[in-house]
């Protein structure tokens, strides 16, 4: 590495980067001084008084949100908000108007100092209270005196320039109207240029977006700003207008104004540690919920960031972030390039260095790992695989460990994720991750895959990453949930393989990845990393709330947030990182998911509202919506479709707009299925082209929805009687399953494949696909669909004749304990309805000895399939009972049995459309 | 009255105005252009309009269109050189009187405002700048408010350079805006609409705004400057600087004068479309017979499409006429290092050491010595002094990234690259610097990504799709298919070196595409046969040509390539015999066979 400059040394005066001195910090120094010398005028403050203000200066001190430091009219508002303290601002304003030349500067920090240190020999009878020096309070003042010792005197006279200005952006707020000469001259060139106009319209959004109540209408606004800001300016030059047409708004509006018209060249802008600290929660942020973030105004900021500060290489990859989360493929291409050119080899060689080591700084191999994201976020899986090992190749060339796990993890990731078929001349190369089987002979994805994640997780484990080891947990849990572990090497017919999947692993997985949560705990029980976020929003409460001691419990807060939020002002702030939290949370809803394979729906239920309640705030929204869409799937199954569409619309309330395709996709799934079991064939059709328009077309990205998509067209085509159609889309899908090696999807198309047979009458056909659903879903303890299998089973040996009732009858019975316990309303509607066939068609059965054993199941069938509506079935249900009844000579319940028989068949003839939810609603989506 | 007595004319009095408000480098360029009309015939109509064939629209309509201009300026330019003459006392209101023309009754009423600027443009001289704008405080001429926002404008400046070391040191990149923007904003805006601004104060109008960043209202006052008093090649030169797309070049609302071909032609240049500024310079050279700077920008020109022999006679015999001369010789430099003439470079940076060795280009110059000499921890010294002189100096941000590359040093590198970036994106130059660094440290799929963006701004250049289709082709990526598609690219884009058709034979050879391989490997042949070339290439081609057409039967074609295969030493001759023998053998059996069916 080159030296620094040689002639520019002596130029780098500001070397004390981490701290900087700014006029905010002097304001705040000011008040300390006040807060120590009470003997200043007005010296009549009550104790207490006193101590609100000591609190308040804490929080001052150690609040961190935003990149710019509030202005002076901030600061005095919330002095204001403290309560009787107006004096104090009189003078606040007052004294920092007398610092009018450096040597008024240098005399105010020598004055600071008889606050911390008690002269010689003074005694203690005077009121005076002397800051200790090592508190927090007294090491914030000795930090300021010593950032103002070391700048050069150049550095001195910046300062006084920015205290100036500091002061007079006080007063221009007051003076709006002085400024129309100003605009209007600005206008025409307003117009001309786009970038200016673009600009303006952008501030007025993020001035919105304070607001939490804005931020649902954005959409709206979104639409509306743009003309209507040009209109307001072309109306009336005054800018004052738009200042005050909205009370609320003109608060956040205005210190934002200020900062835009401040930033023309002098940002008073906070140390390098805070606009560190925000940029890092900002892309935390961004992470979780991006659509909360306005793709332009946050551009704008972070360019507005970028002018204050371009030594902030970490904007760029903020902006990265932000582009990849709104699908903006070039701009985020050009934006992590350009990141990691600055940041990767160092930082800034030709300017000073701008921040500590201790400074994340990007790498080269953290580079093509980043590639590799994108990419795969994008739905390029060949040129993230590319990225990923040429990103294996860097960091072990580089020795970077801790890469190269987080790489491995990444891979993992995507072939778990995206259907990868054919693997030779990807991983297989002489880079690969040494595929150790010795065997010779080349691995599937999956194997690899399992290599592969066996492999980080003990890199991981090494390395101690704890991050990481969840991750490799959960995703070792996801692989043992949907793959057979065969072993690579059997020797001989001894070693009979029994080729399932074990449940007891993945819930020994999903158990160990979720016990970061406890080490944390344990480990580190004192690490307090109070970025100092909560003084900022205790700071926040008090400018927004009148009286922030009373008020603060019934503040409106955003949507989000859990309800324990509240206790933040009290409580200690939580231990363990977000991102933490957030795998802890994902064991959750991946146990959610393992249970709904399983087939215990209450235990699905249980642990999507665990992840719910428990992490909502630690998690992203849509992360968060596939534990509502779990919950609601849940209510649609076991409740019916009413309940379930009153749920989906709570949901989509609370994630406007948000997770826009999971919501979606759960309203198309409902209305799919209700459509089917109403015999609204047509719209039934039409929610399943949507569903194909969905998925990407890139072959291999989307598998599950492509999956989706097929598995409801021929379910579409079989509810519509065409069985040769319906046969062939089936097992089309099933050679895709078969060839991506989806083998858990594949026992549902059998399963398929073998009600399309029995519908079609061809039960002999049917029977083999029934078994072979049968033995996939064994291997795989599907034990739900297992049963749901069993049923169509005995369904289709009942249809061969009614000499196989009573295997038909066992096979049921058999299946029964698990339906009653778990299975949802249709599930057990069949079964009960199937049961009662077996028993009507059994020779040896006589309905007038027992006629109960046969009722009783068509009357539960009959209720569930009404809150359904599903009318075939229903209709069947109501006909049985109807013969029943014929039979047992009970005429009047005959009638209304046959009565109930019509309504369904004329329900099911002219399906009437929805009655709340009308097929615009469709169209609409 | 000749045209080139008028352009005379013209250029003197706009020199004189020129320097009159400070606008040094402007007045240096018209004086220099005015030495340069051809001195030695005068009654030169009857030359021009033989020389100029394409160029007499361009010449001779301006002259007609302008002509009641011309006689304004000829009025003034009276009135100036009394003005200019020194006689103050004399002629009071003389020196403003051509600026106000619009508003006589600007400054007539007293001798001292003459005398007040006099003073201050005294102090403007001497770098005075904040004293002389408060000497001309209540000025209300035209030429005094100019001196005076001009000079606020160049406090500013200074201000902000050195704000900018306290703040970053020399080679930092803070942000530091010029302090007295707003207000010159506020002030000049204020003046245009009342109508009391006259070129020169639009010219200042529109640095500040270009300063601000609000370009296409720069733009706009820019070409009313220039409408207005086209003489000011400041002007010009931001209005080109700001032109960075043929769009918006060809959108400007220009007045056709002469100096819009000069304008044109070095825009032109600057947006690569050498042919086109080539051709415009040669027909302004039929005016400006001896011009330098129309040389030298001819011989940039013809260096860009790599005429290297052309260009360095040109700049050999400018440096003759003007031994002097530091402009534009770091493009000679540039020459001269592609040359490998390491004495002349020596000799060349010996004499802009001499001249004046704290200009960019002369250490530019040095740099380049010392990098050809392949001593390049000296060469970025010079290469960051040269910055240091002028950290906007874009090609030595990119040559200064050459350097950190041959050290090894891929961090500096890839900063410098990134700061060329930054100071023009459309730097070619630099992406491919950056692509290429990454690809040294064995990312070259990371590295596809800067090619590829280099490729995009330059297509025409083959070296760009060759460096693409190695990092295709290279062992972790092995993306033969793609490498291909870049080679042909590069192969159709007038591929000097011959590499992309080698390369493109050998793929297809390796990729087993038999038929192409052969096609490309004949078109290399016939390509180094044609520049009469030799080497393990040339023995390599004929060997596959020959047993390719063994392979396909061509029994005739196949010996004719053995049989130049003897001509050479080596295995390949074994290899030549042997096949000739193979030859004989199935030519003897089959051939037979057709024979009698043929017959």
């Amino acid at each position: 590495m080159s030296p620094p400059l040689g002639g520019g040394g002596s130029s780098k005066e500001g070397d004390p980067v981490v701290f900087d001195i700014t006029p905010h910090k002097i304001a705040v120094c000011h008040i300390i001084q006040v807060f120590g010398l009470p003997a200043q005028p007005c010296a009549c403050q009550s104790i207490s008084q006193h101590h609100r203000l000591g609190l308040f200066l804490f929080t001052l001190t150690k609040s961190c949100e935003g990149f710019l430091e509030p202005s002076l009219e901030e600061l005095i508002n919330q002095l204001k908000a403290l309560g009787d303290l107006a004096w104090l601002s009189e003078h606040l304003i007052s004294s920092l108007l007398r610092l009018s030349s450096p040597d008024d500067l240098f005399n105010f920090f020598d004055k600071l100092r008889g606050v911390l240190v008690a002269p010689e020999g003074s005694s203690m009878e005077d009121e005076q209270i002397y800051l200790d020096p090592n508190s927090h309070l007294g090491v914030f003042l000795r930090s300021c005196i010593l950032a103002f010792n070391m700048l050069s005197f150049e550095g001195v006279c910046h300062l006084l320039t920015n205290l100036v200005a500091y002061y007079n952006s006080n007063d221009s707020t007051y003076e709006m109207a002085e400024d129309d000469d100003f605009n209007e001259s600005e206008y025409h060139g307003l117009l001309d240029d786009p970038e200016l106009d673009c600009e303006s319209s952008d501030l007025e959004e993020y001035g919105l977006e304070n607001d939490p109540q804005a931020v649902e209408s954005l959409l709206h606004m979104q639409k509306n700003v743009l003309p209507k800001f040009r209109e307001d300016n072309e109306a009336s030059v005054d800018s004052e207008i738009k200042l005050d047409d909205g009370g609320a708004q003109s608060g956040s509006l205005a210190p934002l104004l200020n900062n835009f018209r401040s930033v023309d060249g002098l940002g008073i802008l906070r140390s390098r540690w805070q606009v560190e600290g925000y940029l890092n929660a900002q892309a935390e942020l961004l992470e979780k919920d991006a659509v909360s973030f306005p793709l332009n105004s946050f551009t704008a900021t972070l360019k507005q960031l970028q002018k204050i500060a371009p030594e902030f290489h970490r904007v760029k990859y903020l902006q990265y972030l932000n582009a990849l989360y709104h699908d903006d493929y070039i701009a985020a291409l050009d934006n992590l390039h350009c990141y990691f050119d600055y940041s990767a080899g160092m930082e800034g060689l030709f300017s000073r260095p701008t921040s500590p080591s201790e400074f994340e700084v990007g790498r080269y191999e953290t580079a093509l790992l980043c590639l590799g994201t994108l990419h795969s976020h994008f739905g390029h899986p060949k040129k993230a695989l590319e990225a990923l090992t040429e990103a294996v190749r860097v960091s072990q060339q580089n020795n970077d460990d801790a890469c190269l796990a987080y790489t491995l993890a990444a891979i993992c990731k995507l072939l778990s994720e995206v259907g990868v078929s054919n693997m030779t001349g990807i991983i297989g190369s002489p880079y690969s991750l040494g595929t150790t089987t010795g065997l010779g002979t080349p691995l599937s994805t999956q194997q690899q895959l399992l290599v592969l994640l066996k492999k980080s997780l003990r890199r991981a484990d090494h390395l101690k990453l704890t991050n990481l080891l969840a991750f490799n947990r959960l995703a070792l849990a996801k692989f043992d949930l949907k793959h057979v572990k065969k072993p690579l090497l059997c020797f001989g017919p001894e070693a009979s393989m029994k080729l399932r999947t074990c449940p007891i692993s993945v819930c020994k997985e999903l158990r160990l990845s979720s016990r970061v949560l406890s080490e944390f705990g344990a480990d580190e029980p004192l690490q307090l990393n109070d970025t100092g976020a909560f003084s900022t929003s205790w700071l926040k409460n008090l400018s927004t709330g009148d009286n922030p001691w009373s008020t603060k419990l019934q503040k409106p807060r955003s949507l989000f947030v859990n309800d324990y939020d509240t206790f933040h002002f009290h409580a200690q702030p939580s231990p363990i990182p977000g991102s933490v939290l957030q795998l802890a949370g994902e064991s959750y809803l991946l146990r959610a998911t393992s249970w709904g394979h399983y087939g215990s729906a209450p235990l699905v239920r249980m642990n999507a509202l665990v992840y719910a309640t428990c992490f909502a705030d630690a998690v992203s929204s849509s992360e968060l919506s596939f534990a509502y869409v779990k919950l609601i799937q849940h209510l649609s199954v076991f409740k019916g479709y009413t309940e379930a569409f009153k749920a989906l619309k709570l949901a989509e309330e609370k994630f406007f707009s948000v997770s826009h395709s999971r919501i979606q996709l759960l309203k198309l799934q409902l209305l799919h299925e209700r459509a089917l079991h109403r015999g609204n064939l047509k719209v039934a059709q039409q929610v399943c082209d949507q569903f194909g328009v969905l998925s990407s077309f890139v072959n291999g990205v989307d598998m599950e929805l492509k999956t989706e998509a097929s598995l409801r067209h021929s379910r579409t085509l079989h509810a519509a009687n065409q069985y040769s159609q319906a046969a062939a889309v089936a097992s089309n899908l099933f050679c895709t399953c078969y060839k991506f090696n989806m083998q858990v999807e594949n026992a549902t198309v059998l399963l398929l494949l073998a009600e399309i047979h029995k519908k079609s009458g061809d039960a002999v056909l049917g029977l083999p696909y029934a078994l072979a659903s049968l033995s996939f879903c064994k291997t795989f303890n599907l034990d739900l669909l297992e049963a749901s299998a069993t049923v169509t089973l005995a369904e289709l040996w009942l249809s061969l004749g009614s000499s196989h009732a009573k295997k038909a009858s066992y096979l049921i019975h058999q299946a029964l304990p698990m339906i009653l316990g778990h299975g949802g309303l249709e599930l057990r509607a069949r079964a009960n309805i199937a049961l009662a066939k077996c028993l009507l068609s059994d020779p040896s059965f006589s309905v007038s000895e027992d006629p109960y054993s046969v009722l009783d199941p068509l009357a539960q069938a009959s209720e569930e399939l009404e809150i359904l509506e599903y009318h075939e079935m229903a209709m069947e249900a109501f006909y049985l009972m109807a013969i029943v009844y014929d039979t047992l000579g009970r005429l009047d319940e005959r009638e209304i049995a046959a009565s109930s028989f019509r309504e369904h068949s004329m329900a099911l003839e002219n399906p009437q459309d929805e009655d709340n939810l009308p097929t615009h609603w469709v169209h609409g989506t | 009255m000749t045209s080139k007595e008028s352009y005379r004319a013209e250029l003197r009095s706009a020199a004189r105005q020129l320097s009159d408000r400070g606008l040094y480098s402007a007045a240096k360029w018209a004086s220099e252009l005015l030495v340069d009309i051809d001195p030695d015939v005068p009654p030169s109509s009857s030359a021009s309009s033989s020389r100029a064939t394409p160029s007499t629209s361009s010449s001779a309509r301006p002259l007609s269109h302008l002509h009641p201009d011309v006689a304004i300026y000829r009025r003034r330019l009276r009135s100036a050189a009394v003005g200019a003459s020194g006689d103050v006392s004399a002629t009071p209101p003389a020196g403003v009187s051509y600026i106000s023309t619009p508003i006589p009754d600007d400054d007539g009423f007293d001798g001292g405002s003459n005398d007040r600027y006099l003073l201050a443009k005294s102090y403007f001289d001497c770098r005075e700048y904040r004293r002389a704008a408060h000497t001309l405080r209540g000025q209300t001429g035209k030429k005094a408010v100019f001196l005076r926002c001009y000079a606020l404008y160049l406090a500013g400046e200074k201000r902000k350079e050195e704000e900018m070391i306290e703040l970053d040191g020399s080679l930092g990149k803070s942000d530091v805006v010029n302090s007295e923007l707003i207000s010159l904003e506020r002030e000049l805006s204020s003046l245009r609409r009342a109508g009391s601004i006259d070129s020169f104060g639009l010219y200042l109008y529109g640095i500040v705004l270009k300063d601000k960043g609000c370009e296409s209202v720069a733009i706009n006052m820019l070409v009313e400057s220039v409408n207005g008093f086209p003489w000011n090649w400041s002007a010009w030169s931001e209005l080109q600087s700001l032109c960075t797309t043929t769009d918006t070049l060809n959108n400007l609302n220009l007045k056709n004068h002469w100096m819009k071909d000069f304008f044109l032609a070095s825009a032109y240049q600057e947006l690569k479309i050498h042919e086109e500024a080539l051709k415009r310079y040669e027909c302004l050279l039929g005016v400006f017979r001896s011009s330098n700077y129309i040389q030298s920008q001819i011989a940039t020109a013809l260096y860009n499409l790599r005429e290297l022999d052309d260009a360095e006679v040109i700049f050999e015999d400018l440096l003759r006429n003007d031994p002097y001369r530091v402009e534009s010789m770091d493009i000679y430099s540039n020459l001269l290092y592609a040359k490998e003439s390491f004495s002349a470079l020596s000799f060349l940076a010996h004499r802009v050491f001499l001249t004046d060795k704290y200009r960019p280009e002369s250490c530019c110059i040095i740099a380049n010595y010392y990098s050809l000499k392949g001593q390049h921890e000296k060469s970025v010294e010079y290469f960051r002094r040269a910055l240091k002189l002028n950290r906007k100096y874009l090609s030595a941000w990119t040559l200064m990234g050459h350097e950190y590359v041959e050290m090894k040093n891929t961090p500096a590198a890839i900063d410098a690259y990134r700061r060329a970036i930054e100071i023009n994106p459309r730097d070619y130059r630099a992406w491919y610097g950056l692509g290429q660094t990454y690809e040294v440290m064995s990312m070259p799929f990371y590295a596809l990504y800067y090619f590829r963006k280099s490729s995009y701004l330059q297509p025409s250049d083959s070296r760009l799709w060759i460096a693409m289709a190695q990092c295709y082709e290279s062992a972790p990526l092995q993306m033969l298919e793609e490498a291909i598609k870049c080679y042909t690219r590069a192969a159709s884009c007038n591929d000097r070196e011959g590499i992309a058709l080698y390369q493109l034979a050998k793929l297809h050879s390796v990729l087993g595409h038999s038929e192409q391989a052969a096609f490309f490997y004949k078109k290399d042949l016939d390509r180094m046969e044609a520049e009469d070339r030799q080497g393990p290439n040339m023995v390599e081609a004929i060997l596959y040509l020959a047993r390719y057409y063994k392979a396909e039967g061509r029994f005739e074609e196949s010996e004719y390539y053995c049989t130049r295969l003897l001509d050479y030493t080596g295995p390949e001759r074994e290899t030549a015999k042997s096949l000739l023998r193979g030859l004989k053998i199935a030519q003897t059996i089959p051939s037979m066979d057709i024979e009698h069916f043929g017959s």
